[in-house]
Formats: C-alpha cells, structure tokens, sequence
C-alpha cells in the first residue's frame, strides 16, 4: 500500500513545488542530474570489475584493519558509500568474502564517505564546478563511444563525475535563489525537538534520494545560503548516515542471510553512531570548533566545519564498533539464522551476485559444485550404497560387494528436488546475466561450468535408469549377474573416488589429466563387456533375457561415467590460462582413448576395481 | 606414441594465439604440466609397491603405462613449444 502510495506522492511533491517555485524546479533538477551522475559512476565501475576492483576486494579483505582501509579507498574513488556497501553484500552473498570483511568495509564506507563533505564543502562550492563539469560531459561522451570497454568505463565514470558537479552547481544555483524567496531559518527549531525533526529530515532526503552525498550536498549547500542553522545542518547529517542504510537494506532483499546480515550490520552501526552523536552533540560541537581552528577553518566557514563533524563524528562510530566487532557478528548470527540448508535451492546464484563477473563466475563455480555434491548422493544412494563407505574403503569391490541392502528413496522426486531445481536455475542464471561487457574467458568459463552441470544432470539420469536393476541383481546374490552389476556399480563408484582425489588435492599439484587414466579405463571395460556377455551367454552361464538388460544397463552406467569424467575434466581444469591451454592440447581425444588404453591390460566389468 | 591429434591441435591453439584467442603458452607452463604428471606416476608406484589385489595392480599398471604416455607428450610438446 505504502509502495504503492509513494510514487504519486512523491509526484505530486514534485508538481506542486515546480508550480511553486522555479527555483525549486533548479534545486530538483540538480538533485536529479547528481542522482544520475551516481548512476552513470556506478555503470562506470563496473565496467572495470572483473579486472582490478574485484581482484583488490578478495586480497585486500583478509583482515578487519586491511577491510576497513579498503572501504575508505573505495568510496573514496566511488564517492558512494551505498555502492561500497551494496557491492559488498553482494561479494558476501557470493561467498567470496567473509562476514567480519564484510561489516569492515562497512564501517570503512562510513569513513570514506566523509571525503564527500570535505569535497564539496572545499571544493565544490568554492570554484565554479560548472567549469570542471562541462569539459568532463563533452570529454566522457567521446570516450563511452569507445569500442574497448575500460575506455567506456572510463568514460561512465568522467560523466558521472560531471554530472555530480552540475548537480552540485544547480542545487546550489537553486538555493541562492531561494533564499531571497523563503528564509528556512524560521523554521529552525532548537534544542532537542530540533535535533530530533532534523535528524528525521535528514534521514528522510536521503531515503528519497538514495544518496547521503546528495543530503550533504543539499545540507552544505542550504547552510551556506543560510537557510538553516549549524546545529539543524548536524542533525540533517546525522541523519543522513542513518538513512544511508536504505540502499543497503534494499540490496540485501535479493542476497542470502549473509548479505542481510551486512545489511543490519550497516543499519547497526549508523543508528548506533548517530545516536551517540546526538547524545553527545555538545562535546561533539566543542570538537569540531577545536579541530577546525586547529586546521584554520573560519570559525564562520560551516560547510567545511560540517565537513570536520562527519569525519569526526563517523570516525567515533569506527572507534566504538570496531572493539565491538566480534560480539556484533555474534549477535548478528544470533539475530539472522543462517537457514536450516534447503539442498533443492541454489546457495550461490542470487540476483545480488549478478552485477559483477568474478561473482557470477564464483558463484556459478560454487553452484555446480553444490549440484555435484547432490548429485554424488543420488548416484550412490541409487546403486545402494554410501558415500562414507566408499571414500573411506581401502576396497571398493568389496564394500559394493557387501553393500546389497536397498537405500529406501524415491529417486525420482529426489531427482527432481535436489537436481533438475538447481539444473534449472543454473541454465535459467546463465541465459539471464549479461555477458556483452565481460571478459571473453570469463564468459566461456561461465558457459563451460553450465555444460559441467547439464553433464552431471545426464550422468544422474542415467544411473535413474540402471537403478531398479541395479537393486534387483544385488540385494541378494544370484551368481554371476550379480557380479555384472556389482562390477557396474564398483566401476561408477571408483569415479566417484578418484574425482573426489582430484578434488581433495592440491590446487597446485592435481591436474585434470588425471582423469584420462580413467578415461582409458572405462572405455576399455565397456568395450569388453560385450565380448565377455557373449561367452557367458555362450557358456549358458547367463540367460539371454538377463544379458540383454545388462547390455542396456551397462550402456547407462558407462555413460554415467563418461559425462561425470567430462564434468570433472571442464571443472577441474587449471584455471591459469595458458596452463588451461596445456592441459587440453595433453588431454587425449576420444578415439585416441583406445590406441592408449592398448598399451596397458584391461579389465571387464565383473572383475570390478578395488 | 600416436602424435597425429596433439599435433592437430597444437595447430589450432597457433592459430588461435595468432588471432589473439589464446594465451601463449611458455616452456615452463609445460615442465609444470610434467611435473604434475611426474609426481603422479611417483604416487601411482607407490600404490603399486602396496596392492595386495592382482585386479588393483593390474589396473595401476594400466594407470602408469597411461601416465608415462601422457610425460611423452608432454616431451613433445615442451619440444615444440621450446623450439
């Protein structure tokens, strides 16, 4: 209802102010146009991630110090701590960093958003920014026409930089004028009711405006005119940081309980630090004067000592809170229950991983994995055994061999929960994300990882169908079909195996090439399983019918092991590049699996693997 | 030692590098490869050393004899790649 009400309303705002006043029509559009510029920065940025930015956040988040460093820096560049703070839910909800970086880069935004009031207080409303600001437009505009999509990024950002400074030009060309129209000071109230309605306002602007730049722009700028008192420009700041948490809240409706944990992290510590502030607004005054005729700010000059209380009194929300960091992330596990793990929901692909290509591509990679991991317990839970036993089996011949006890599930509603819903999702997330501006390996990467899980999806198909046999020939032994089907299920298991030992290793010592020895294997089992079913068909050791079903059946199983070698193969392979390279010109060839596998014995399906 | 393929595909990665497709590959990426694939035959040996089960030795052999195609291989390529 209120959602609903909002638009119209805050239109009608709109409507009666132009009809009122053209000057408000000026502070409006400046509003807009510095509104617009954050756009066009933000699109700029990410122009640059998968590059630089996202390499800098996964290294430079290793500590709480080195997180809150990096969340000075990047606002300090991007000049919005929203951002900072939307990108780092989103980095969070994909896994990539850690929930105490996390809140680290928040309380780091909060410092490196005071460097706005510092900016436009010391430089914007000194100088003709307009001058700065029109050079920049006509610069960027050539630039975002560049093919190379830095140039363009580069571009993005010089616009929005030049929009940002004409918003500020017109805000401020708005309320000079206004002045002369209508005196805010009488509306100034003091004391406590002032500080409150104050804070409410600023909180308020910047809710509307998604911006605490653009409320402290309109603060520096309305106190410069004098259309409001010092005191009220404190509380309208205070504000601001509290209703810079919107943006942040807004962004964690679409992340998973780790970026809505950051998100009341950020809410906690604004409310938090503006609440001391205003109890302490006194002192907080006396410091600010202290510190600004110490750095030879006029003791008249308000804007730039607003600039000095945002810094010191944001400063004091970092001092309070980081001490605090550790019990604050207990509360937050407390408060925000990780979810109790819905295995048929996908963990990693949410919308707020889908700006950034290193998320998409992390979270993709974590996806698959996810899928794999469900689709492991299928297979092995289909051809009734467990996980634990053949990981841990010195013998896996013999404990699928003793494994006959059927595991009692449905697999087909299994397969439908905990696989075809995250195969789903996972095609559904590669045809949505938007690969025009990313980097041509990182949009093979993401396709490659799309086709591992349309492999694994096949590969638990097929095991769907060996599964009824697979149960009827081995609860109970019945000569040699059961050995056929125990050597089927040993084979699939020993994959299963050997993926998990590439799995477990090293990154810096396993190589996908492994999987070719297994390659080998299985293409020589499967082309002597009909040679063998012949002889016992022969030798009347095994009925016709029993044959036939076998055949089908081991067709299921050997395909089942292919695609999962596939899969494995694409997963695993070295992610440098040219290593990548090396190991697919090494890889062998299908038909050269044959010619290799000659050199060594080989064995059929009954003989199994230990 | 079968080199047909690995040679066609040698050239592809070529033609690839030359339209900017791919990234060049240094004689040290392979000794890296070899490397990996030494160690691999090591461990394979010493699996070997501790099989009881003839079908677990047999596959082992099969495993090596497969590992020592893939270092000649890569031999190869280091060659290739080196020259």
């Amino acid at each position: 209802m209120l959602g609903r009400l909002l638009l119209p309303t805050i239109l009608l705002i709109l409507a009666l102010g132009f009809w009122a006043s053209t000057d408000f029509q000026e502070i409006a559009a400046g509003v807009a146009i510095f509104l617009f510029g954050m756009l066009m920065l933000e699109d700029g940025f990410k122009l640059f991630s998968g590059g630089f930015l996202e390499r800098i956040l996964e290294k430079a988040t290793s500590s709480v110090t080195k997180s809150i460093g990096f969340g000075i820096l990047t606002t300090t560049i991007m000049q919005s701590s929203s951002l900072v703070s939307v990108i780092a839910i989103s980095f969070l909800s994909a896994g990539l960093i850690t929930l105490v970086a996390g809140v680290g880069i928040i309380f780091g935004a909060n410092i490196g958003t005071t460097t706005g009031a510092w900016l436009v207080a010391g430089f914007g409303l000194k100088v003709n920014i307009s001058a700065y600001a029109l050079p920049m437009l006509a610069i960027s505009i050539v630039l975002v026409f560049q093919k190379s999509k830095y140039l363009r990024g580069a571009g993005f950002v010089l616009a929005g930089l030049g929009f940002l400074f004409l918003g500020i030009h017109y805000m401020k060309e708005g309320f000079e004028a206004f002045k002369d129209q209508f005196d805010l000071t009488r509306f100034a109230m003091t004391g406590v009711a002032g500080l409150v309605v104050y804070t409410l306002v600023g909180a308020t602007a910047t809710v509307v405006m998604q911006s605490s730049h653009a409320t402290v722009v309109l603060i520096i700028t309305a106190l410069a005119a004098g259309q409001i008192s010092y005191e009220n420009a404190l509380a309208l700041a205070i504000g601001a940081n509290i209703g810079t948490t919107v943006t942040a809240i807004i962004g964690a409706f679409t992340a998973n309980f780790q970026g809505k944990r950051l998100a009341l992290a950020h809410l906690i510590f604004n409310v938090v630090t503006a609440g001391v502030a205003l109890i302490f607004i006194g002192p907080l005054r006396v410091s600010v004067d202290f510190v600004s005729a110490g750095v030879g700010i006029p003791d008249t000059d308000y804007a730039l000592k607003l600039a000095v209380f945002h810094t010191i009194f944001n400063l004091l929300g970092v001092f309070l809170m980081v001490p605090v960091i550790r019990p604050l992330i207990r509360f937050l596990e407390r408060t925000i229950v990780q979810p109790k793990e819905d295995l048929s929901q996908p963990k990693y692909l949410s919308q707020a991983v889908g700006e950034f290509p290193l998320t998409i591509q992390t979270a993709m990679r974590k996806e698959v994995k996810h899928l794999y991991i469900n689709a492991v317990e299928l297979i092995v839970h289909g051809l009734n055994l467990h996980r634990h036993d053949i990981f841990t089996t010195k013998d896996i011949a013999a404990t699928v061999a003793a494994s006959r006890s059927p595991v009692e599930f449905d697999i087909d509603e299994r397969y439908e929960q905990r696989v075809k819903t995250l195969h789903s999702a996972i095609v559904e997330f590669t045809t949505r994300i938007n690969t025009k501006d990313m980097a041509e390996n990182v949009v093979e990467d993401i396709y490659t990882l799309r086709d591992v899980a349309t492999g694994i999806v096949r590969a638990v198909k097929a095991i769907k169908h060996l599964r009824r046999n697979a149960t009827h020939f081995t609860e109970r032994d019945q000569g040699v079909v059961t050995d056929l089907y125990n050597g089927l299920r040993t084979e699939i298991a020993r994959i299963l195996v050997e993926i998990r030992k590439l799995e477990l290793a090293d990154p810096e010592d396993r190589s996908s090439l492994w999987l070719d020895q297994e390659r080998i294997q299985v293409e020589n089992d499967a082309q002597n399983t009909n040679g063998r079913i012949e002889a016992l068909i022969r030798d009347q050791k095994l009925a016709v019918g029993a044959a036939t079903s076998f055949l089908n059946d081991s067709n299921y199983a050997y395909s089942a092991m292919r695609e999962l070698l596939d899969a494995a193969r694409a997963y695993y392979i070295e992610t440098e590049d040219a290593m990548a390279e090396v190991e697919r010109i090494l890889s062998l060839e299908d038909d050269e699996l044959s010619d290799v596998g000659k050199a060594g014995p080989s064995r059929n399906a009954s003989e199994g693997a230990s | 030692m079968g080199l047909e393929k690995i040679a066609e595909k040698l050239d592809s990665y070529y033609d690839r590098l030359e339209r900017g497709k791919a990234t060049k590959i240094k004689p040290s990426h392979v000794e890296k490869a070899i490397v990996k694939l030494n160690a691999r035959q090591e461990a394979l040996n010493r699996e070997l050393l501790e099989a009881r089960k003839p079908s677990k030795k047999e596959r082992l052999q099969c495993k090596l004899a497969t590992v020592r195609t893939q270092i000649e291989r890569a031999e190869w390529l280091l060659d290739q790649i080196g020259a």
